[in-house]
C-alpha cells in the first residue's frame, strides 16, 4: 500500500531539533514562551508520528529512503530512515512519553533559572532518540547513540551546582562509554565482514537470515558485543551502576530518559539486530541469562532502598532485564510489548514521585506518610502505575509479564523460576513504596498538596494508556495483534494459563505481605534487619558494587595515571633536562677556556699543531 | 751530523716553548722566546752548511733573524715597562682583557 | 748518525762540549728562582751557541751571536727586569694543571721532531760547505749584490724599532 506520510517521517526529529536550536539561539528572553515552543515541536512530533502508526496499523508496506552521506571513489557511505512497523512502534512510544513530559516540566521546572536551557536539551535529546529509532543502519544509529548518550550528561548533571549532580553524569557517560567500546567494535566487525560494507539493518538481516555466509565463532562475537553495548545504555548487569545514581537529575528526565526511552534503546538495539542474535544461540543464551540475572539483582537492592527514586531506578533495571531476558529467549515480541507498557506505567509512576517530591521537598520514603489523604490524584494515579508494574491483571503490566513468563516456561524453566522470584519482589517494593509513602499517618509537615492540573494531566493520560495498552496483545488465540504485526507472524503461546494463574497468584501475595509489613503491622518491620542484619546491610549498599568498582578500576587506574605522569615528569621530562642540562655544562666548560690567559691560547695553539701534525704524520700507519 | 744538530735545536725550541707558555713572569716569557729564536738560528746554520743544498744562504738568513730578534727584544722589554708602570704588575696572568 | 757507532772527531767533540753547556744553561734557566740568575744562564745559552757557530764554520754569524745576544739582548733583558719586578722570588699561586700540560705538550712536540729528523734522509747533492777562509768577506759579498734589499729594509725595521721602543718606554708628560 502506498505511504503518505511515512516519506515525510523524517520530519518527526526535525521538530524537536528546530526547538533546540530556537531555544538555544533565544533563551535568555524566553523564559515563558519557550517551554511552549518546546511543547508544540513535541505535540508536532507525536502528530506525525500518530499519523505514521496509523499507516502502518492499515498494512503499509515499508518505507526507505537513504542519501549517499560519504563517497570515496567506488565506496558510499549512505545514512537513511527506515519505517517499519517495529520503528513506528517506537515513535509514537517516544514522541508521546516526550510530549507528556514536556507538558509536566512546564510545572516542574517553572522555578528555574535555567528552565530553557532544560527545555533545550529535552528537546535535543528527543531529536537524538527519535533519529535513533528511525536509522536504516549500524552507523548512522551509532552516532544517535552517541548524541543520546550525550544528552543524558547534560540533563543528569542539569544541576551542576551538585558536586553529586556532576558525578552522576560523569558515572554514567563513563559506563555507557565502556558499554559504547563494544558496540563500536561490533560495529568494525561487522563492516569488516558484511559484503559491500554494507551495515545497513536490511543488509543484516539478508546476512545472517542465510547461515553459513558468515561463521558461527565471528557471529556470537559481533552479537556479544552488540549486546555489551546495550548492557550499558540499558543499564544490565554489571553496567548498571550509572542508573541509580542518574537519579541526580530532574524528576521529569529520570521519567523520560531513564525509564521509558534511553534505556529501552538498549532493548530496541538487540531488537533491530535481532537475526545476528538469531543465528548464535550462544549469544541469546547469554543476553537471556544476563537479562534474568539483572531482574532478580536489581529486584532484591531495591526492597531495601529508602530513596523513592531509587527504589524506582532500580526497578526500571529490574525491568529492562525482564525485556532481555524475554529477546533472549527467542520472542522479539514478548520483549517489545513489554517496553511498550514499561513506558507508560514506570513514566507514570516517575512523574508520580515528582509530583510527590514536588510536595513534600524530601525523596526519603521514611519521611513521607498518609500522602493519600491529600493528594488523591497522585495516588490514584501511582497506584495504577504500581499496579501495572507488580503484574496484576487486567492492566498492561500483566498481559506484557506474562508474555515473557510464558516464553520462559517453555523455553527454559529455570528462569521461569527466577522471573518469578523477580515477580514477586518487585509486588513487595512496590507495595512497600505505596503504603508507606500514600498510606498511614502524615509525617511530613503536613502542607503536602495537590499538584497543579498541568502535572496531573500527563498522570492521568498515562494512568489510561497503562490500564488499556495491554489489550493489544493478549494470549488468547485470534487476539494477538502485536506479535503479528510486529514479526510477520503470530506468537505461540503455550501453556498460558497455568502462567496466568501463577504470575497473579505471586503479585497479590507480594502486595499481601507488603500490607501486613506497612499497614497492618502484623508481621514487624524488621523481621529481616533483626534477625540478619549483614543482609538488610548487603543490599541497602547495592551487594557493594560501587565500592568493588572503585577499589578494583579507580584505584588501580589512578595508580597507574599517577605512576605514567611520575614517568612523564621524571623520566621524560628528565631526559629532556638532561639534554638541555648537557648543552649548558658544555657551554660553561667551553667559557673557561677563554680565560684572557694568553699562555692559554698558546697552549691550545701547541696542544692543536700537535694533534695536527700527528695526524698527518700518522696517516703512513694506517 | 746534520741530525744531531737538528736534535739539538729541537731540544732547545722545546724548552723554550714550555717556558714561553708555563712561566708567570713576562721578562722570563721574553727570554723563553729568545731561547726558541736562537734554535731556528741553529737550523739555519746547520742547513747551511750540511743541506741538501749547501750554500752561504742560511748563514744570511740567520743574520737577519738576529737583527729582527733584537729589534723586537727592544720593542717587547719597552712595553713591559709600560705595562708595569700602569697596572703595577709583570705578571702574564693579570693582563686578561683579552677574555670572552 | 745511524747505529751506535760513533766516528770520533774534533768536530762531535766540540758539539757535545757546547751541547752541555747550553742545554744546561736552558734548563738551569727554567729551573732558577732568582730573574737575575736566570738571565745569566740565558747568556751562557747564548755564549755555547756562538760556539756552536764556530764548529759549524760559521765564523762571522757567531761573532754577531755573541756580539748581540749575549751582549745587547742580555742587556736589555736585565734592565727589563730592574724597571719592572724586582722581586726575585716566585710566591704568587701556582698552576699545576697548565704546566703539566704544556710540558706534556712541549715534550710531545719533541718527540713528533724528532721522529722526522730521524726517519728523513738527507742526502746531500753537494759536499759540504766549504766556507774558505773569509767568511765574512763572503757573507759581505752576498748581502751586497744578492740580498741589498733585505738589508736595506732590515736597517729601516732597526730604525723604527728604536724610535718605537723610545715612545712607547717615554715616562708620560705630566
Amino acid at each position: 500500500m502506498e505511504t503518505v506520510f511515512s516519506q515525510y517521517a523524517w520530519l518527526v526529529p526535525v521538530f524537536p531539533l528546530a526547538a533546540f536550536l530556537i531555544l538555544t539561539a533565544f533563551g535568555r528572553g524566553m523564559k515563558q514562551s519557550g517551554p511552549l515552543v518546546a511543547t508544540l515541536a513535541s505535540f508536532a512530533a507525536l502528530v506525525l508520528s500518530a499519523l505514521i502508526l496509523f499507516e502502518h496499523m492499515n498494512g503499509a508496506d515499508e518505507y526507505n529512503d537513504s542519501f549517499t552521506w560519504i563517497g570515496i571513489g567506488g565506496f558510499e557511505l549512505t545514512a537513511g530512515f527506515d519505517v517499519t512497523n517495529l520503528t513506528a512502534l517506537m515513535l509514537i512510544v517516544v514522541s508521546l512519553v516526550a510530549f507528556l513530559v514536556n507538558v509536566y516540566s512546564i510545572g516542574y521546572m517553572k522555578d528555574d533559572e535555567r528552565i530553557t536551557v532544560f527545555f533545550g536539551y529535552v528537546a535535543l535529546f528527543t531529536f537524538s532518540m527519535l533519529g535513533l529509532v528511525l536509522a536504516d543502519n549500524l552507523l548512522t544509529l551509532y552516532i544517535f547513540w552517541e548524541l543520546v548518550g550525550v544528552c543524558s550528561f547534560l540533563l543528569i548533571g542539569f544541576w551542576y551546582q551538585k558536586p553529586e549532580a556532576k558525578a552522576a553524569a560523569k558515572k554514567a557517560f563513563i559506563v555507557t562509554r565502556v558499554g559504547d567500546v563494544g558496540l563500536l567494535i561490533a560495529l568494525l566487525l561487522l563492516f569488516w565482514y558484511m559484503p559491500d560494507h554494507d551495515l545497513s539493518f536490511s543488509a543484516i538481516e539478508n546476512v545472517f537470515g542465510q547461515s553459513g555466509l558468515i561463521t558461527e565463532g565471528i557471529t556470537t562475537l559481533i552479537a556479544i558485543l552488540i549486546f555489551v553495548g546495550a548492557v550499558g545504555k540499558s543499564g544490565q548487569f554489571p553496567l548498571h551502576v550509572w542508573l541509580p545514581d542518574a537519579m541526580e537529575g530532574p524528576t521529569p528526565i529520570s521519567a523520560l530518559i531513564h525509564a521509558a526511552t534511553m534505556v529501552a534503546a538498549g532493548v530496541f538495539l538487540v531488537a533491530r539486530t535481532f537475526p545476528i542474535f538469531e543465528a548464535s544461540q550462544a549469544a541469546l543464551d547469554t543476553v537471556a541469562y544476563v537479562g534474568a540475572f539483572t531482574a532478580i539483582f536489581a529486584a532484591s537492592i531495591a526492597i531495601a532502598q529508602n530513596d523513592i527514586k531509587r527504589i524506582l531506578a532500580y526497578s526500571t533495571v529490574s525491568q529492562l532485564g525482564y525485556m532481555m531476558m524475554a529477546i533472549g529467549l527467542g520472542s522479539v515480541t514478548a520483549g517489545m510489548f513489554h517496553l511498550f507498557t514499561h513506558a507508560f506505567f514506570k513514566a507514570l509512576l516517575f512523574l508520580g514521585a515528582g509530583s510527590v517530591i514536588h510536595a513534600v521537598h524530601t525523596q526519603n520514603i521514611h519521611e513521607m506518610g498518609g500522602l493519600g489523604k491529600t493528594m488523591k490524584t497522585i495516588a490514584w494515579t501511582f497506584a495504577i502505575g504500581a499496579l501495572a508494574l507488580a503484574g496484576i491483571p487486567p492492566l498492561s503490566g500483566f498481559w506484557s509479564k506474562d508474555a515473557i513468563l510464558a516464553e520462559a516456561l517453555h523455553a527454559n524453566p529455570a528462569l521461569f523460576a527466577v522471573g518469578i522470584a523477580a515477580a514477586l519482589l518487585t509486588a513487595l517494593y512496590m507495595s512497600r513504596l505505596f503504603f508507606l509513602v500514600f498510606a498511614g499517618k502524615p509525617k511530613a509537615g503536613g502542607e503536602a498538596h495537590e499538584s497543579p492540573a498541568v502535572m496531573t494531566m500527563p498522570l492521568i493520560v498515562l494512568a489510561v494508556l497503562a490500564i488499556f495498552a495491554g489489550f493489544v496483545e493478549m494470549p488468547f488465540a485470534g487476539t494477538g495483534w502485536l506479535g503479528e504485526w510486529l514479526t510477520g507472524h503470530a506468537a505461540e503461546h503455550e501453556g498460558t494459563a497455568l502462567v496466568m494463574l501463577v504470575s497473579t497468584a505471586v503479585g497479590l501475595l507480594g502486595i499481601y505481605l507488603g500490607w501486613l509489613i506497612y499497614v497492618k503491622g502484623a508481621i514487624p518491620r524488621d523481621v529481616v534487619t533483626s534477625r540478619a542484619p549483614w543482609l538488610t546491610r548487603l543490599l541497602e549498599r547495592k551487594y557493594y558494587i560501587d565500592e568493588i568498582y572503585h577499589a578494583v578500576f579507580t584505584v588501580s587506574l589512578r595508580a597507574i595515571g599517577r605512576a605514567l605522569d611520575a614517568f612523564d615528569r621524571h623520566v621524560v621530562g628528565g631526559a629532556v633536562r638532561l639534554a638541555g642540562g648537557a648543552a649548558v655544562w658544555t657551554g660553561r666548560a667551553a667559557t673557561r677556556m677563554q680565560s684572557g690567559q694568553v699562555q692559554s691560547y698558546g697552549l691550545y695553539v701547541v696542544i692543536g699543531l700537535v694533534i695536527l701534525v700527528a695526524a698527518i704524520a700518522g696517516r703512513r700507519f694506517w | 751530523m746534520l741530525s744531531s744538530y737538528l736534535t739539538m735545536a729541537a731540544i732547545l725550541f722545546c724548552i723554550g716553548l714550555y717556558g714561553a707558555l708555563s712561566k708567570r713572569n713576562a721578562v722570563i716569557v721574553l727570554m723563553s722566546v729568545e731561547l726558541m729564536l736562537n734554535a731556528v738560528n741553529l737550523n739555519l746554520v746547520a742547513f747551511s752548511k750540511y743541506g741538501v743544498v749547501p750554500s752561504l744562504d742560511g748563514q744570511i738568513f740567520s743574520l737577519f733573524t738576529i737583527s729582527v730578534a733584537a729589534a723586537e727584544v727592544a720593542v717587547g722589554v719597552a712595553i713591559l715597562i709600560a705595562l708595569f708602570r700602569r697596572r703595577g704588575t709583570a705578571n702574564v696572568d693579570e693582563f686578561n682583557e683579552m677574555r670572552r | 748518525m745511524g747505529g751506535f757507532y760513533i766516528d770520533w772527531s774534533g768536530e762531535l767533540v766540540a758539539f757535545f762540549a757546547f751541547a752541555v753547556v747550553m742545554i744546561v744553561g736552558a734548563v738551569l734557566m727554567l729551573t732558577l728562582t732568582k730573574v737575575v740568575h736566570m738571565v745569566v744562564s740565558l747568556a751562557a745559552v747564548f755564549l755555547g751557541l756562538g760556539g756552536m757557530f764556530v764548529v759549524l764554520e760559521a765564523e762571522f754569524v757567531a761573532f754577531v751571536q755573541v756580539l748581540i745576544y749575549s751582549g745587547a739582548v742580555t742587556i736589555l733583558l736585565l734592565f727589563g727586569i730592574m724597571m719592572t719586578d724586582h722581586q726575585a722570588a716566585q710566591h704568587e699561586p701556582t698552576r699545576p694543571v697548565h704546566e703539566i700540560v704544556s710540558a706534556v705538550a712541549a715534550i710531545v712536540l719533541f718527540g713528533i721532531l724528532f721522529y722526522a729528523i730521524r726517519t728523513t734522509e738527507f742526502a746531500p747533492s753537494a759536499p759540504p760547505l766549504q766556507a774558505g777562509v773569509d767568511n765574512a768577506m763572503e757573507i759581505g759579498k752576498q748581502l751586497y749584490t744578492q740580498h741589498v734589499i733585505p738589508f736595506e729594509l732590515v736597517s729601516v725595521l732597526l730604525t723604527v724599532a728604536f724610535i718605537g721602543a723610545i715612545v712607547i718606554a717615554k715616562k708620560e708628560a705630566e
